[in-house]
């Protein structure tokens, strides 16, 4: 959408749109990563890579939003 | 001695309730002093936005953390 | 002291656990899929239908009697659901719209219809549907306008980020837009009237059990108090049933339009 047509309610309309999706990139960041981890620890028989998994996923999700979102 | 109260069920549960307290009151927080904000300048409207939904971000990162903190410690 | 151990005993008071309240038996013996949920489903779909069809069926350019409460309703998805997340295309899709918002609305009404007295949504089956359908809405508007190549390049590789960042990125976006964004749209209509229901149904458990079952001077009050928060947390539910239906309303709205006009 161009620059001069843009309405008062695009903005609205943006802000619903980051406000809903956050808690599911946070979710899903914890979920892939955190599931990512959770496979490697019953692989190697080791305890500490899912809860780094989490961690990492949730990292991740907050700068995918920092960088769509917070410009 | 007698009991007095006990918990039966999951105790997880009552873990995220409690977790959940903090981030609620934060969100709660962001918003409504954003809206407020808001208002109160509707030229500064995008430089809010962007930091009502940073704050937002790490405020819900927290309530998710308490969801899955159980399933980390029964890992360990 | 006395009150408390009263309070905590367990052969005293039983809290509702969500297996009585939510396992009910089938109506008919026999019949094992028409339990009430089923029953009281079907019956909203009817409400629905006749009350849309006795203001539709017949318009006057000067709404009277349920063509003008009906009017009210669809300006309110409109303005507030439709339009703000589909622009010019919300005429389109108001067909939709208005009849998940209502028959969500009714849905979660029945929880505190006397008779009825259970929200349909607390069982997870129901708001799955819906969900779905829209998932399924959802993907075949954006294979259409974008293309199916189209439509998972711009979920997942959003522009003006580092190249190596996207490998990082791009599972959490597919697997946010693709499983968890349903699954929640799904889940915080069930939850909300799960625990809902469960909150009423546990506090005028509380009123009853003390005022009628096992009236006492030390638990009347506490009985009292029950009855309070009955009332209480009905008004919070019947704000709490419309606010639901209007957020999975608009999370529908949202879904759709961004299928329909991706971010650029």
């Amino acid at each position: 959408m161009s620059e001069e047509k843009r309405r008062p309610e695009d903005d609205g309309r943006d802000f619903a749109n980051a406000a809903w999706s956050i808690p599911s990139y946070l979710l899903s960041g914890m979920v892939f990563y955190g599931g990512a981890g959770w496979l490697l620890d019953r692989w190697l028989d080791t305890s500490a890579f899912f809860p780094i998994g989490v961690v990492l996923g949730t990292v991740l999700a907050v700068y995918l939003v920092y960088r769509k979102h917070g410009r | 001695m007698s009991l007095l109260a006990e918990v039966s069920g999951n105790v997880t549960a009552i873990g995220y309730g409690l977790a959940a307290i903090g981030p609620g009151i934060g969100v709660g927080i962001i918003f409504g002093q954003g809206v407020q904000a808001i208002a109160r300048q509707p030229e500064a409207y995008g430089l809010i936005r962007q930091n009502m939904l940073l704050g937002f971000v790490l405020t819900e990162a927290l309530a998710l953390i308490g969801l899955v903190a159980p399933f980390i410690f029964q890992a360990i | 002291m006395i009150a408390l151990t009263l309070l905590a005993d367990p052969d005293q008071f039983k809290a509702p656990t969500p297996d009585e309240l939510f396992q009910l038996p089938p109506i008919i013996a026999g019949v094992d899929w028409f339990t009430k949920p089923v029953l009281l489903a079907i019956l909203s779909s009817i409400i629905v239908l006749g009350f849309l069809w006795a203001a539709f069926s017949n318009p006057k350019i000067v709404p009277r009697g349920v063509q003008n409460v009906a009017e009210f309703g669809y300006m309110f998805v409109r303005d507030q659901v439709a339009r703000p997340f589909l622009g010019k295309d919300a005429d389109r899709f108001m067909g939709l719209l208005l009849s998940m918002f209502f028959v969500i609305w009714v849905w979660n009404m029945m929880g505190v219809v006397p008779v009825a007295q259970f929200p349909v949504a607390s069982h997870i089956a129901f708001p799955i549907v819906l969900a779905v359908s829209v998932y399924v809405l959802k993907l075949y508007l954006g294979f259409k306008t974008q293309g199916v190549g189209g439509y998972f390049k711009n979920m997942m590789f959003p522009p003006g980020l580092p190249k190596f960042i996207y490998v990082l990125l791009a599972p959490i976006e597919f697997l946010s837009n693709m499983i968890i964004a349903p699954f929640t749209h799904a889940v915080r209509l069930f939850a909300n009237m799960f625990a809902g229901h469960m909150l009423i149904a546990f506090f005028s458990m509380v009123g009853f059990w003390f005022l009628f079952e096992q009236l006492s001077p030390l638990g009347a009050p506490i009985g009292v108090l029950g009855v309070l928060m009955t009332i209480i947390m009905t008004g919070f539910e019947l704000f709490i049933m419309f606010l639901q239906a209007f957020l999975f309303a608009m999370l529908a709205a949202m879904y759709i339009g961004n299928s329909l006009h991706p971010e650029h």
